[in-house]
């Protein structure tokens, strides 16, 4: 288990280590996973790791074209091997040779997420993130967990979050909840007029005008294979 | 009182930030105060016209950045009000012409010279928006009651919060008292509440407005329109005033104002 593949998100982006496998199969094990979460990842900077394994400019050149296929830049390459370093330095990608160093240029808190984890179950263990001002047209808040905002949510900003999304105001703008594919995953808001909700793979927009629109705090979630609506209400027994 | 420099954006374009910038110019200059008004929409100038300057203009702020001219050669004088003064844009170049680095150059030599400098910026964020924005200490934003420009205006004060920068209020143009009244537009409650930023003053869509203009004799030197108080009021705000809002909806006393009357009767 020790030198399998994994992926970590960070505040600053992901970082991917690579395991001892073969390099086509763990590429195709890759892609596979960007792209059950490519609306979480999209427009993300990566951090490569790869340890003692040697790469030449064509084996990198595969998983930055990978990268960029899922709409992500690499943009570091973190090994301990000098032929790697050197065909990172020649595709002009940033090169650490420390593998400690990642944790500390990168900043924010990483968060463990294990593949085998990341499409089903509960984000058990993941931190969130408070928000606690108005979050405004072309402004996009992003969290691999969970997401808290003390404010509204105007038209034309977007909160995509690996876990729960809770809206401490109305939502006017786009909210996206279990992005990487985690259908448990809710959306709360004091006022529910978004522009459209996403929880998982399914989309949603509330019908134009509804009348029966209440004035009262909502929660969005999955049952079978639709978005529903419901009021937010004390969860009995918490 | 320092110089104080206030820069009039909205992101969208035709909301009236040019309307804006020559009617707070002229009710400021009324209130006794020394204002110079800056063009920065390179390319598409008008402010000069609002004001009626367009005939007087020797030199541009190109001209100024470029060093063909001193500041006060390229200052322009308002017709009608000696405390107001116009810097013009140039019509013949294009907006890479002025740098925000020539802006922050042309905003220091005005400190001290003057009580208010108001920066007329293009629509957009993008060059112009960033040299309009360069110099500024606060940001008065104009938007109608649409869904579109209250969007726009929502993106720019994104931006400018995210910098840390000051916006003192909202201005809401060219509004239509009846739609609001039949619920067809958003009423000015309605958007301060969405934008949550601070009043300044609404603008209904007024003939008065726009005749005045096209004169180019600013609506705010006639005390007797409607806009033209509502000019003085914003004016006066700015000064630290606390001027209470008057409604442009209801001509009718409103139920308050009828208890108040009441209460002081
Ligand atoms: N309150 C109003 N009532 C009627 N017409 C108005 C009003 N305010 C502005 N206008 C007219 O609307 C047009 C656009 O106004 P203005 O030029 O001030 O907008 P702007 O935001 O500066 O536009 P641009 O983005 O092109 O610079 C002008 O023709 C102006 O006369
Ligand atoms: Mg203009």
């Amino acid at each position: 288990m020790a030198n399998s593949m994994s992926i970590k998100g960070t505040r600053e982006g992901l970082t991917i280590t690579l395991g001892d496998e073969e390099l086509g199969a763990m590429l195709q094990d890759l892609g596979r996973h960007l792209g059950m979460q490519e609306a979480f990842f999209r427009g993300g900077t990566v951090a490569l790791r790869v340890g003692q394994r040697a790469l030449n400019v064509e084996e990198l050149t595969r998983i930055r074209d990978l990268l960029t296929e899922h709409q992500m830049i690499l943009r570091t390459v973190v090994s301990a091997n000098v032929e790697t370093g050197q065909a990172a330095q020649e595709l002009g990608l940033r090169n650490l040779a420390d593998s400690m160093a990642i944790e500390s240029t990168e900043g924010g808190e990483p968060t463990e997420m294990p593949p085998s984890r990341i499409a089903h179950g509960t984000l058990e263990g993941t931190r969130g993130t408070l928000v606690h001002h108005i979050v405004r047209s072309g402004q996009t808040v992003r969290h691999t967990g969970h997401v808290v905002v003390l404010g509204d949510v105007n038209a034309g900003a977007e909160i995509v979050a690996g876990g729960d999304i809770v809206i401490w105001g109305g939502l006017y703008g786009t909210a996206h909840a279990g992005a990487m594919g985690d259908i448990s995953a809710v959306i709360c808001a004091l006022d529910m007029s978004p522009l459209q909700l996403r929880i998982g793979e399914l989309v949603a927009r509330p019908e134009e005008d509804d009348p029966r629109k209440p004035v009262a705090p909502e929660m969005a979630s999955v049952r079978g294979d639709r978005i529903v609506l419901e009021p937010w209400q004390k969860v009995r027994g918490v | 009182m320092p110089t104080r420099v206030i820069t009039i954006t909205s992101g969208k374009g035709g909301v009236g930030k040019t309307t804006t910038t020559a009617n707070l110019g002229v009710a400021l200059a009324n209130l006794g105060k020394r204002v110079v008004v800056i063009d920065t929409d390179i390319g598409l100038r008008n402010l000069d016209v609002v004001m009626g300057l367009q005939n007087r203009i020797i030199y541009d702020i190109v001209d100024l950045v470029e060093g063909r001219c001193r500041l006060r050669q390229a200052l322009i004088r308002d017709r009608t009000t000696s405390e107001l003064y116009l810097l013009p844009a140039a019509q013949s170049h294009d907006k890479s012409a002025v740098s925000p680095a020539d802006m922050l150059r042309v905003c220091e030599q005005l400190r001290g010279a003057c009580d208010f400098v108001l920066i007329d910026s293009p629509a957009g964020i993008e060059t112009g928006f960033r040299n309009a924005v360069a110099a500024a200490d606060e940001f008065v934003l104009v938007t109608t009651a649409d869904t579109s420009s209250i969007q726009d205006v929502d993106r720019v004060l994104g931006i400018l919060e995210t910098e840390g920068r000051q916006v003192v209020g909202l201005v809401i143009n060219r509004l239509h008292p009846q739609l609001v009244r039949r619920g067809e537009m958003m009423s000015p409650d309605q958007v301060v509440k969405m934008l949550a930023i601070e009043l300044l003053g609404v603008i209904p869509e007024t003939e008065e407005v726009l005749l005045a203009n096209s004169k180019g004799l600013p609506i705010a030197y006639d005390l007797g329109t409607l806009p033209g108080k509502v000019y003085d009021q914003m004016a006066r705000r700015l000064l630290g005033e606390r001027v209470p809002h008057r409604s442009v909806l209801n001509k009718s006393p409103s139920v308050w104002q009828r208890l108040s009357f009441w209460r002081r009767g």
